[in-house]
């Protein structure tokens, strides 16, 4: 079990997140959803150890270990990877270099993610994953590099953004894989059409969870109140 | 292939060094034109046809390389430079005039292959006059010895005619840089085009200075100008970039990446441009600091440490 144990999270005296747990399991699919600007990425960030975004209090425990302390390098080697919301460009670095992590990994199981993210490996390989990539292009190739991980949990932030509707089936089905090779998917996003793999949800609202329990309740709560809702502090005044 | 009597000896040495460096077979060929310059003697030159190449070692030890490309000659495979120096200590003085030209389309391949000395200065200026519609790329690859006792300097005024295209690569990635100091000025006529590149690694206490001057004098002319360094250690570099729009529908670039790494280094980049047409038209992009944290940070993600993925984002950067 990976777990949040009450994470609270500063900038510039700015409070982003404020007091949030949360569980997830190995093999299942788990759903942030919430409004632009709620801390959905920050959470995300905070799973995965990135030096900016040390939370204030708060632990994060893996399979009992407590794991607030380490650093990405360290909690990728424990199984945790996270697919970003805005993956960085790398000028002069082709995609094959990038996907084998310079030839850690083998070019077949590359060739078969990118097939998976309906990029044609002919095509892809030799190209560069520098700006010229197109957003929906670049987050493929950022899916294919997650599966080729084999993480124990990913944090997908938004793999639906950017990527053509005519996509989303592939972002489902890969979503299955994960599950099938019994990796826990903490899933970001705002789209109904991926959010209904989710099997748990946390509705999150201005740094806290507002609502949480079976998808389907959240997602239709979230449709009918979060839409319309514009209101940021709904969280604090409840 | 005319190889000098009596200079077998080094001749086969620089070649040998050549291949090992560069993995490149190539030199031999009797259908690739190419001169090798040895200390202040040239050693070997081949001519093909439209090509000529000629030397002469003037009495203040400049060594004067003459190229002469005919109009309209297409060279299919590219002409390699090659100058070494095998000798420990020393001074090596180069000067180039290349007269190419109208419709000459070549690729010329410089490598400097100063390995195995202790202090040299390497001088090497090149005048270079690029005929109508032709079409010209320069690459310089540079292989230096690792205590950084070297000291390049390579200065090349080029004059491009008419709707003629020049690119340039300089690369010194593989071996410890030692000094460098590089001036590329260029005066380009209508219509012409150019694209220069530098790519610098700099360790140790290196000095790198990067100058790179378009002059963009004819209508519709353009060009852009790109310097990448990585600094590391106590490595000083400065890159100076200008670009003049001097006429109407001018168009230039110059941008400057310069990444550190440590403590002790210290870069800077100067860029000037300057408009004296209406119609001109000058943009340029700078950037002087650490790798990115996304960047690292992302492929962290994917388990490399700290040190890999920097690797990883310099190998890119610099190939
Ligand atoms: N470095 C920072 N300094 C100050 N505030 C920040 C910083 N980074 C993020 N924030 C703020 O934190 C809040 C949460 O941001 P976050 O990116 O986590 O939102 P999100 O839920 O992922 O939004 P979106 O749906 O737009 O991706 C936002 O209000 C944002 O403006
Ligand atoms: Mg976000």
């Amino acid at each position: 079990m990976l777990a949040l144990e009450d994470i609270r999270y500063s900038k510039n005296s700015n409070d982003i997140v404020k007091g949030v747990s949360m569980k997830f399991e190995r093999g299942g699919v788990f759903g942030i959803i919430g409004n632009n600007g709620v801390g959905k990425s920050t959470i995300g960030y905070i799973i995965m150890g990135l030096s900016e975004y040390k939370p204030t209090s708060g632990r994060i425990i893996l399979s009992g270990e407590d794991i607030t302390n380490l650093d990405v390098t360290n909690r990728a080697k424990k199984g945790i990877s996270l697919l970003w919301q805005e993956p960085a460009r790398f000028e002069g670095l082709s995609i094959k270099d990038y996907l084998t992590l310079n030839k850690k990994i083998d070019i077949k199981s590359v060739e078969e993610a990118l097939d998976m993210v309906n990029l044609e490996p002919k095509l892809y390989l030799n190209r560069l994953v520098d700006k010229k990539l197109s957003g929906g292009e670049r987050k493929k190739v950022e899916l294919a590099s997650c599966m080729l991980l084999k993480p124990k949990y990913i944090v997908l932030d938004e793999p639906d953004s950017g990527i053509d509707i005519m996509s989303l089936d592939m972002i489902v089905k890969i979503i299955h894989y994960f599950q099938d090779n019994n990796t826990g998917v903490i899933l970001i996003t705002h789209r109904k059409e991926i959010a209904k793999e989710c099997e748990y949800s946390y509705l999150l609202c201005n740094g806290k969870i507002f609502l949480e329990g079976k998808s389907d309740k959240i997602i239709k709560y979230y449709e009918k109140t979060c839409d319309s809702c514009g209101h940021i502090n709904y969280a604090e005044e409840k | 292939m005319d190889v000098v009597k009596g200079y077998e000896k080094e001749f086969n040495q620089l070649v040998e060094t050549y291949e090992k460096n560069t993995h490149d077979k190539s030199l031999l060929n009797p259908s690739i034109a190419n001169i090798i310059v040895s200390g202040n003697k040239v050693v070997g030159l081949n001519n093909t046809p439209g090509f000529r190449i000629s030397s002469k070692t003037r009495g203040d030890g400049f060594v004067i390389i003459d190229v002469n490309i005919e109009d309209n000659t297409k060279m299919l495979m590219p002409v390699h430079l090659c100058t070494g120096f095998l000798e420990k200590k020393g001074e090596q003085l180069l000067k180039f005039n290349y007269n190419i030209g109208e419709n000459v389309k070549v690729k010329f391949k410089s490598h400097c292959i100063l390995t195995n000395v202790e202090k040299l200065h390497h001088y090497m200026t090149s005048d270079m006059y690029i005929g109508k519609n032709s079409h010209v790329e320069y690459e310089d690859e540079h292989f230096h010895d690792e205590k950084g006792g070297v000291f390049v300097e390579t200065l090349t005024y080029a004059k491009l005619d008419e709707n003629s295209y020049f690119k340039t690569k300089f690369y010194e990635t593989k071996t410890r840089v030692g000094r460098i100091n590089v001036l590329l000025d260029l005066d380009l006529g209508n219509y012409a085009k150019a694209d220069l590149e530098s790519k610098i690694y700099g360790q140790k206490d290196d000095i790198i200075d990067i100058k790179e001057i378009m002059r963009l004098n004819g209508k519709h002319s353009s060009g852009i100008a790109k310097s990448t360094v990585f600094a590391t250690d106590a490595t000083k570099a400065h890159v100076i970039n200008e670009a003049y729009g001097n006429a109407a529908y001018a168009k230039g670039h110059i941008e400057c990446n310069e990444i550190v790494k440590g403590h002790d280094m210290s870069v800077s980049t100067v860029p000037v441009l300057k408009v004296q047409n209406e119609k001109a038209e000058l943009t340029h992009e700078a950037s002087v600091g650490r790798i990115k944290q996304d960047q690292i940070e992302i492929l962290m993600s994917k388990g490399l440490a700290e040190d890999e993925a920097t690797a990883l984002i310099v190998n890119g950067l610099l190939s």
